[in-house]
């Protein structure tokens, strides 16, 4: 029998509005931690991180630290970063290289794939061996480069979570690599931030504060969101979508207005690039993409693929948590183009970046107003947070997916309505 | 062993331009720049070339322009208001390369409250590393290079001069 932690989710999260308390309740963090970074399908990192057998790299996801690892034959393991015998953490570094995890408190050593190698004074024990290999994700799976793990292994395919819209994100950001395959072994940058993670979903796939939260942005610099998102109403063609399954896109393509916006240069500076892409897609489809870009989109619920920039939420705590980052490279380019992404990206994102640290000081303000809040509020009518912004204007396609001008709040709708699915689905415990 | 005068000179330097940056005295901190001046925070050690890394921030001397004049706008949400801050500098190293160039390394401490938001202390230990350079008779800086302790771990909002 499961029984919810005295949440109804149903009653805080609404078509039109969510409750506040949400963004800072205890008891919501610890069930969104089981329910939808242990339950659901997560990323956990790319496989460009680990290109040698025995790379591996930690990440947390949600109350998990896992070391994301590449086998002795090829594929990615994901594993908790965790002793079997008793929960000592096995990396307390970032990254590295190894042939085998050993415990620094009674030497147990496991394999690349979790399993137990080798015991001190193994006399003592019974138990088959087969029985203390390292906790392994139930499901792995990874499309192209981009690897997502599912915990406990109850969730249903990739496929599923991601739907073709997920897939169609990641192949526009990866086929602008003239060999279709792209870096992410730059380093990640964590900015810490004191809000609650689910203030970024919709932070990075809100078009609507973009012209007040950077205003300095948009006056200090020559920046192309002035034109894709900035005025409002008055950039009719760019679009909030959500696809449903939590993934969102502030869709700019209709508001470029020259090709290479994106990348902030003209073609002749960039002519080898385009000459490359040109040769494995053709002209024409070359000639599209430099006008389109890349996505600015996020996946549920961690992964924001941020034009050449991706970002990863990590939760620690109902106000606490972290914005990672690294910068997109692009495979078959010259050093050049590929430095123009980092300083690109180094403008951008981070703790001392022209947008993203001021997004940082929305969540905290945010976070400050609402921590107040209580959920026994909703019925009171006390303590909402109104995402009402263009439900009028929404417009439903026959895949069901929802759009509606770049301004309106149907990413942030999209992120809840997920939300409240996960939280709400029947699970068995 | 450098000369008592020059070590004076640089560590009265490097004071003023603390002062200056703890002030947001940013017009007067600009001015003390070279104009190919190179500001670099780094994601871990100051090791390596920093155009081939993902840093905190690398500015050369336009995109240092554009940090101060963002600041400059008033509406630069992460510093409005201004931080209230003060750094202690401390084990001033200084080296004469000649050719008016002179190398300088020191520890700081910053104590910073997040008057943006939280209200909370914030603490930035970390290394500096400075070239200097003497135009005209008036030393400038041409590089400021920073060593977070906390390089590896993240920062918090980094939007003042650090």
């Amino acid at each position: 029998m499961f029984t919810f932690m005295g949440i109804d989710y149903g009653q805080l999260v609404q078509g039109d509005r969510i409750h506040a308390s949400l963004l800072h309740d205890p008891d919501a963090f610890a069930e969104e931690m089981d329910r939808i970074f242990i339950r659901g399908w997560v990323f956990v990192g790319h496989e460009s991180e680990i290109k040698l057998q025995g790379d591996w790299v930690t990440r947390q996801l949600g109350n998990e630290s896992v070391i994301m690892v590449r086998e002795d034959d090829d594929s990615v393991n994901v594993v908790a970063n965790r002793c079997a015998h008793r929960g000592t953490t096995l990396c307390w570094e970032h990254q590295g290289n190894s042939s085998f995890f050993q415990c620094t408190y009674h030497n147990w050593r496991f394999g690349l794939d979790g399993a137990v190698r080798a015991i001190p004074f193994p006399d003592g024990y019974t138990n088959p061996k087969e029985q203390l290999g390292l906790d392994r994700a139930g499901q792995i799976d990874s499309y192209r480069g981009f690897v997502f793990v599912n915990l406990d292994g109850s969730a249903g395919p990739l496929d599923e979570h991601l739907g073709a819209a997920g897939y169609e994100l990641i192949d526009r950001l990866c086929d602008l690599s003239p060999t279709g395959r792209i870096d992410l072994s730059k380093g990640w940058i964590a900015h810490r931030v004191q809000s609650n993670w689910k203030l970024w979903p919709e932070s990075d796939s809100d078009g609507y504060h973009v012209g007040f939260v950077h205003a300095s942005m948009s006056a200090a610099t020559d920046t192309y969101y002035d034109e894709v998102v900035v005025g409002g109403d008055a950039v009719s063609s760019s679009r909030a979508v959500d696809y449903g399954n939590g993934h969102l896109e502030l869709d700019f393509r209709p508001s470029y207005k020259s090709e290479l916006s994106w990348l902030g240069v003209t073609r002749d500076k960039v002519q080898d690039y385009y000459e490359a892409l040109a040769t494995r897609v053709g002209v024409e489809s070359a000639e599209e993409m430099l006008w389109q870009g890349p996505p600015h989109a996020f996946l549920f619920p961690n992964l924001f693929l941020g034009e050449l920039v991706i970002a990863i939420v990590e939760p620690l705590g109902p106000g606490e948590m972290i914005h990672r980052h690294t910068s997109v490279q692009f495979e078959g380019v010259e050093k050049g183009f590929n430095q123009r992404l980092l300083r690109q990206t180094e403008a951008a994102v981070g703790p001392a970046s022209f947008i993203t640290s001021d997004d940082a000081i929305t969540a905290e303000r945010i976070q400050s107003g609402i921590s107040g809040t209580h959920r026994s509020w909703a019925k009171e009518n006390r303590g909402w947070i109104d995402l009402s912004r263009g439900l009028h204007r929404e417009e439903v396609d026959e895949m069901g997916t929802r759009s509606s001008d770049a301004s309106d709040e149907t990413t942030n709708r999209g992120f809840w309505r997920r939300y409240l699915e996960v939280m709400t689905r029947n699970v068995s415990m | 062993m450098i000369p008592g005068d020059l070590h004076a000179e640089v560590e009265a330097f490097l004071y003023h331009e603390a002062r200056l940056a703890d002030e947001f005295q940013l017009d007067e901190w600009e001015a003390l720049l070279t104009d190919d001046f190179h500001y670099w925070v780094p994601a871990g050690r100051i090791v390596g070339e920093p155009s081939e890394q993902l840093s905190y921030l690398n500015d050369n001397r336009t995109r240092v322009a554009t940090r101060i004049r963002q600041l400059k706008t008033g509406k630069r949400l992460s510093q409005l208001p201004f931080s209230p801050m003060r750094r202690i500098i401390s084990n001033i190293e200084v080296s004469d390369l000649g050719d008016d160039e002179i190398s300088t390394k020191a520890n700081f401490v910053i104590y910073e409250i997040a008057a943006q938001s939280t209200g909370e202390l914030r603490v930035w230990p970390g290394h500096a590393q400075y070239r200097l350079r003497r135009v005209d008779g008036t030393l400038l800086m041409s590089a400021k290079w920073i060593e977070l302790v906390t390089a590896e771990i993240g920062q918090r909002n980094l939007t003042f001069l650090i």
